[in-house]
């Protein structure tokens, strides 16, 4: 581990009051390791960011966080909720992890893209609904109310991610940066105590990072711990309480932004060898023409990243 | 030990019968990820069209001497591989081709596909007749027994049908694993967009993956209707069959197909009469199909995505 | 891939349209193989000189198809579609219906031509028409109405519109003038399709003469016509076939006596009909349809909300008079010893059910125009979702009004149907559209693709055997019930079996499952085949007849089993119950959670739906709705046996929905509808054994032409198309299917 580790990890907050507490996960897949060893602690309330180069097993930790994959090793406790008491993700099945408080967007957007922007949201709140297929038949008057409550919530949640506007198109006529939105508010929906954003602003354009970014602090700020993988680091840096940075499938370094941006193995494993080039470019985030990091895994790692084709949804 | 030599027999029989038709299942499958619900029509034409072509050649089929008879089981091969592969390529053209072009909904395939096998299956009927019990001229004597070992008997007809199926799915193999359209159809079957920008040509890869999957239930075609009867819808069952003996192996997997078929082939004839529990029968032939079929349940529930897995490109 | 000569595209082509018209011309005709000769039947069909008619039609295709941009800026001329539509009509009507069911096999237009040509003292006119009048008016029709089109004579139009409205109504006097030499009862169709065919081409050659455009512009046109008074050609329809209903239908037809509504009023004055009914048929029936039609019209002419529900209301007052002026009649004719009467509700002709069909349809067109009146106000609750949108879509004037003058055909033509589409109604069509809407809700909704759905019915079938004692085990005494006490019991049982087939399998993908529903369809059969423990009497179905169902409640009894009206009538009021709750289902959270667990199951996941407690529930409703089909089926039928559920019949039933367009309720109905009547109506046209060929014909040219299907669901339509923009990698020519596509 790196130096930057240690400083901050248990002092200032409660040491008990944590949304994960990942101990040494090992994740493989026939002979390849994913996930190698990795212990973290998410604390309640904070915005914590994962980054790392491709194929550092961020996403394959997000899946493992959300129950799509169970590790072979290691344990992962999650309390989402205030309150909540530490239960295990492992071998539970993802819609069930989600009731237990954590909530996840995709990558590639992953919407009903023939539902309207309204029913995707609507689909999110329904899940913590009781009325049966026959209520809904005979239309009973608590399958009414639910109704009307779940179209309220969803609209309110529309407006907060800033399309009310848009509730009646089709999630899959909406632009891309508007998807990406709906996505979180799909997220929301469940009523999270923590949200997993995996890259959510791959492919969006600057003044939508603005309104991300903005987005993400308004949502922590409402009591919904974030976490967050993302390869733009102006995004990061700025958001972010905390960074776990992991390098193939391993966690090196953790810290506050301003530490990881000094990390010397942070630094190399972004750019390989040449540490003091490496170290350049993660500074230049302060400079409004070259304020990404490339992460697409090109040794060379120039081209900002942002401006990346977009992925798409299914791909 | 001879009634489940016999079984076994039979079972290999039928087994690699299965295993030729899966084989069409499993390509399409693999380059389109589609079932080929017309399929067993391919089938079905293959026998006609040897039937054909054998009649005219011996007639009857009186008094062959073996070069002869070699001949022309050669030849009722030939016939049924080439009106299985006519067959098949017109169905690609006509029943799948125009759904690609448009985009349609996977379901629009299953249904054309079906609408075809209707078709087929009543236009052979219209032509040739809708009897249900055509025999192909006994030219190879097919009751006549080989060998008898552990009072086992052995039929020369059982021998050349699995010698032939062997050889075609070595062939099969062969083809695949080692030309230049092997490799078209595994790089298609892996990621069809980007085995396109390979210079693969899609519709033309897909078209020949039609004709050599037609190519070989036709073949299959001519064994089963000379091995019993031939008629327009004999297609049905062997097609169901050999669809299951595909998905059992791992739809999409080459050589799940082959062992998909020869389980089933040679469980639905051990299993019910259990030769070895000595009885004739201890559940009956009449639960072959319900020994198959929940062979076949049990095994996707406990491998849901068949015995080798899928994809023809991908290793298991 | 190795060099090969590239033939030009022509070339291609003009061999396709060859080999099609090949194709089509050994499908076309009662040539048949045997096995004295396997190749007479490929010799008769090809080695012929009819071979060049159906070359020439594939000359013209390739023609058509080569130049089709000249084509295309033809038959996009205002005019031309509905001329092509009467001409169409005009042929069928021509060729493929009847026109007059005494003469059996030979009922359609040529049969009677013969019959007409040997029959003396005949009216010259008629005489004319059958001879050749109908073959020179029609040549002289389509292309005076063409060269109109084409040449933007104005005149010719209004000549060839005028012609055109003559010649139909000779083509009625003439086969009414047959008809009463002949004195048979009749319920063809040929002459008032006729009529309506040239109707259309009248249509054409007004447009001809009237637009001035380029081209055509038939949806606008529609849409105008809608809305410029919403519900107008419902009333206008009412009023044709109310006419009709009035002056010259049959009402009371025992043994030919064809009266009609004058004959039969003269027939009933001093009967022992009550009063109602002799001033219905006197005076009152005339008064009540005038003053519906009165309020109807205002009610669409005012768009008055009020007026519009008054109408509404009269009409139905007005049809319930109707009905029982029917059953009065027909009783009082049987009591009174009528020649040829025989029961209430028989012998009566088409005209009661005519003004019942003419009265509805002005009711609705009144109640169209009100739902008009009051849209604005009530129409934001919704809005939000897909299918509030469809409901609005389903509300919309045209929509509404096809389903509404659909229900009152549902509700009023059957009983002027022969015994045999009565028949096909109820057993072919009927059960077949209700097995559709359930196993919609399984592919269409939730995207499971279950090829064994027949098994469920075959469940409902023998559960309700067992239970009304028709099989060889008995059902203890106090467990014996009527059929519809097994309904709830046959909807239970095959609950639970799908609950059990579901659970464990439905984690596997959809190929894997569509083999697993097949096998476990095929086990069901089997197992009733080999009739293990002589519980379901094997190969020959059930020992004795299920019993028909009786209702019981003291002072009302209603037993089934007299005709297949009975049913149908029970069917409707089935298929509306269901209808009602499937469409609620599909609105609510539990269709949604379908709609997101088809198009992306991980993501429904990450959002918190139990994927797999929603496909069971779409599972277990569409098995329940396959039991429920059974009981039914089971009931009127009395007596069945394996061979009815067969794998084909999952198959079709999967062709049905995925036809009709898969998702939608409309389409599953309209799918299962169009597919069940085809091959009884293909019965009088082609050779029997060969519908199944026609059949697969038509799907496979459905599926290339129209893949969505009939009536496809807006959700469907939407994921088609999905996020196909936004994403570069899919290129449509190259991946082969969509990869949003759920099953």
């Amino acid at each position: 581990m790196s130096t930057a580790t240690s400083s901050a990890a248990t002092s200032s907050v409660g040491a008990e009051d944590l949304i994960f507490d990942v101990r040494g996960i090992t994740l493989r897949f026939g002979g390849v390791t994913s996930l190698d060893d990795v212990t973290l602690q998410m604390r309640r309330g904070e915005i914590l960011a994962i980054i790392g180069p491709n194929g550092a097993g961020k996403t394959s930790l997000f899946n493992s966080l959300t129950g799509v994959y169970t590790p072979q090793e290691g344990e992962i406790l999650v309390s989402a909720r205030p309150g909540d008491s530490p239960q295990s993700v492992l071998g539970k099945k993802t819609h069930v992890v989600n009731h237990m408080g954590v909530a996840r967007t995709f990558q590639n957007i992953r919407l009903f893209p023939a539902l309207t922007a309204l029913e995707n949201v609507k689909v999110g709140v329904e899940t913590r609904q009781k009325s049966g297929p026959v209520s809904a038949m005979l239309g009973l008057p608590w399958q009414r109310r639910e109704e009307r409550e779940s179209t309220r919530t969803a609209y309110a949640l529309l407006e907060r991610v800033g399309l009310a506007a848009r509730a009646n198109e089709l999630a899959g006529s909406l632009a891309y940066g508007e998807q990406r939105r709906l996505e979180i508010a799909r997220a929301l929906a469940t009523g999270p105590g923590v949200i997993l954003l995996d890259e959510p602003a791959a492919g969006t354009n600057p003044v939508e990072k603005r309104e991300l970014a903005a987005l993400i602090e308004q949502i922590n700020a409402e009591g919904v711990s974030v976490l967050l993988i993302e390869h733009d680091m102006k995004l990061v840096m700025s958001v972010a309480h905390r960074i776990v940075v992991l390098n193939f499938g391993r966690r090196i370094a953790e810290g506050s932004p301003e530490q990881i941006q000094r990390d010397p193995v942070v630094v190399a494993a972004y750019l390989g060898t040449s540490e003091e080039e490496a170290e350049q470019e993660l500074e230049t985030h302060d400079q409004p023409e070259l304020h990404t990091i490339d992460t697409s895994g090109d040794p060379l790692g120039h081209g900002p990243a942002g401006s990346g084709t977009p992925e798409g949804p299914r791909s | 030990m001879s009634e489940f030599l016999n079984f076994l027999m039979l079972g290999l029989t039928r087994g690699s019968m299965y295993a030729l038709i899966a084989l069409g299942y499993t390509l399409v499958y693999g380059v389109l990820q589609l079932i080929n619900f017309a399929h067993s029509e391919v089938f079905m034409a293959g026998a006609f069209g040897s039937f054909l072509v054998v009649h005219l050649v011996v007639g009857e089929g009186e008094g062959l001497g073996g070069f002869e008879q070699l001949l022309v089981t050669l030849l009722g091969l030939v016939a049924g591989a080439i009106s299985g592969a006519v067959v098949a390529f017109v169905l690609e053209r006509v029943a799948y081709r125009p759904l690609r072009r448009r985009g349609a909904p996977k379901l629009a395939f299953l249904i054309s596909a079906i609408g075809a096998s209707f078709f087929l299956s009543q236009l052979f009927g219209k032509l040739f007749n809708r009897l249900g019990n055509n025999q192909f001229p006994d030219y190879l004597h097919k009751g006549e027994v080989l060998w008898t070992p552990f009072g086992a008997r052995i039929k020369l007809l059982q021998v050349v049908i699995i010698i032939s199926a062997v050889l075609l799915m070595i062939f099969l193999d062969r083809l695949v694993s080692g030309t230049k359209l092997g490799r078209g159809i595994r790089a298609t079957a892996e990621d069809a967009p980007t085995a396109a920008l390979m210079g693969v040509d899609i519709d033309r890869t897909i078209s020949r993956t039609f004709i050599i999957g037609g190519a070989l239930a036709g073949a299959a075609g001519f064994l089963f209707g000379y091995a019993f009867v031939f008629s327009n819808t004999m297609g049905f069952i062997p097609g169901i069959k050999a669809f299951a003996a595909a998905v059992l192996g791992g739809i999409g997997n080459i050589r799940g197909a082959m062992i998909g078929g020869l389980l089933l082939g040679v469980a639905e004839n051990l299993i019910p009469t259990a030769p070895w529990v000595g009885g004739d029968a201890w559940i009956g032939q009449e639960w072959t199909d319900v020994v198959a079929f929940v062979l076949l349940i049990l095994i996707l529930v406990f491998r849901p995505t068949g015995i080798l897995g899928e994809r023809l490109g991908r290793a298991a | 891939m190795n060099q090969r000569l590239n033939l030009p595209d022509w070339a291609g082509r003009a061999v396709a349209c060859l080999f099609g018209s090949v194709v089509l011309a050994m499908m076309v005709g009662p040539q048949q193989g045997s096995q004295n000769d396997y190749g007479v039947g490929f010799r008769q069909a090809v080695l012929n000189p009819r071979i060049f008619y159906f070359l020439l039609i594939g000359v013209l295709v390739f023609f058509a198809i080569t130049y089709q941009d000249v084509v295309r800026r033809y038959a996009s001329r205002p005019g031309v579609r509905p001329l092509v539509a009467g001409l169409l009509v005009l042929l069928a009507s021509y060729f493929l219906m009847r026109w007059y069911d005494p003469l059996g096999n030979n009922a359609k237009f040529a049969g009677l031509a013969d019959a007409v040509a040997s029959t003396s003292g005949l009216a010259p006119l008629a005489k004319a028409f059958f001879g050749w009048l109908w073959w020179v008016s029609l040549v002289v029709l389509v292309v005076g109405i063409f060269v109109a089109i084409a040449r933007r004579l104005r005149a010719l139009g209004w000549a060839m519109a005028g012609l055109a409205v003559v010649v139909g109504v000779v083509a009625l006097v003439a086969h009414a003038a047959a008809a009463d030499a002949g004195g048979g009862i009749d319920h063809s169709y040929g002459a008032p399709t006729a009529l309506v065919g040239y109707l259309v081409l009248a249509g054409a050659g007004v447009l001809a003469a009237r637009s001035r455009s380029e081209t055509a512009a038939t949806r606008e046109f529609v849409e105008r016509v809608m809305a410029f008074r919403p519900g107008l050609p419902l009333v206008l329809m009412g009023l044709l076939l109310g006419v009709l209903a009035l002056v010259s239908a049959t009402w009371f037809a025992p043994q030919q006596a064809n009266a009609t509504l004058v004959d039969t009023s003269s027939l009933f004055s001093g009967s022992d009909a009550s009063g109602l009914s002799e001033a219905f048929l006197g005076w009152l029936g005339y008064v009540l349809f005038v003053v519906v039609l009165l309020a109807g019209a205002a009610a669409v002419w005012t768009r008055n909300r009020v007026v519009g529900y008054v109408a509404a209301g009269l009409a139905a007052v007005t049809i319930l008079i109707v009905l029982v002026t029917l059953h009065d009649i027909s009783a009082t004719a049987t009591e009174a010893g009528y020649p040829g009467a025989d029961g209430p509700w028989r012998d009566l002709g088409t005209g009661g059910w005519l003004l019942s069909i003419a009265v509805f349809s002005i009711g609705a067109g009144a109640f169209v125009a009100a739902r008009r009146a009051h849209r604005p106000a009530g129409a934001d609750e919704a809005r939000g979702t897909v299918t509030g949108r469809l409901h609005q879509a389903g509300a919309s004037t045209t929509v509404l009004s096809l389903a509404l003058f659909g229900i009152g055909l549902a509700l009023f033509y059957p009983p002027t149907a022969t015994t045999f589409w009565q028949q096909a109604l109820v057993t072919d069509i009927g059960v077949y559209v209700l097995l559709a809407i359930g196993l919609n809700v399984v592919i269409g909704w939730a995207g499971l693709l279950d090829l064994g759905y027949i098994a469920f019915y075959a469940l409902g079938s023998y559960t309700t055997a067992y239970l009304t004692g028709s099989l060889p085990v008995q059902p203890p005494s106090w467990l014996q019930l009527s059929p519809l006490w097994a309904i709830p019991v046959a909807i239970a049982v095959c609950l639970v079996a799908g609950v059990l087939l579901g659970a464990p399998t439905l984690r596997l993908r959809g190929d894997y499952l569509a083999i697993v529903t097949l096998g476990f369809g095929e086990i069901i059969r089997i197992v009733a085949v080999n009739n293990p423990g002589n519980i379901t009497n094997g190969p020959r179905g059930v020992e004795s007849a299920v019993p028909h169902p009786v209702i019981d409640l003291g002072f009302l009894r209603i037993q089934w089993g007299g005709n297949q009206l009975q049913y149908w009538y029970l069917l409707l009021v089935l298929l509306a119950i269901l209808i009602f709750f499937f469409y609620r289902l599909e609105g609510s959270r539990l269709g949604r959670a379908w709609a997101a667990v088809r198009e992306d199951e991980v993501a429904a996941q990450a959002t918190g739906v139990n994927t797999t407690r929603v496909k069971l529930l779409a599972f277990a409703i569409g098995a329940s709705t396959s039991g429920l089909a059974g009981v039914f089926f089971a009931s009127d039928i009395g007596y069945f046996n394996p061979q009815n559920f067969i794998l084909n019949n999952s198959i079709l039933i999967v062709a049905y929905v995925v036809f009709g367009g898969m998702g939608s309720l409309t389409g599953a109905i309209a799918g299962a509808a169009v597919l069940t009547w085809l091959p009884n109506f293909l019965r009088d046209q082609v050779p029997s054994e060969d519908r199944v060929m026609w059949i697969g014909a038509v799907l496979v040219i459905m599926m290339i032409f129209r893949p969505q299907g009939l009536i496809p669901a807006k959700r469907r339509e939407a994921e088609l198309t999905g996020l196909a923009g936004h994403d570069p990698s899919v290129r449509p020519a190259v991946q082969a299917v969509p990869a949003s596509e759920g099953v």
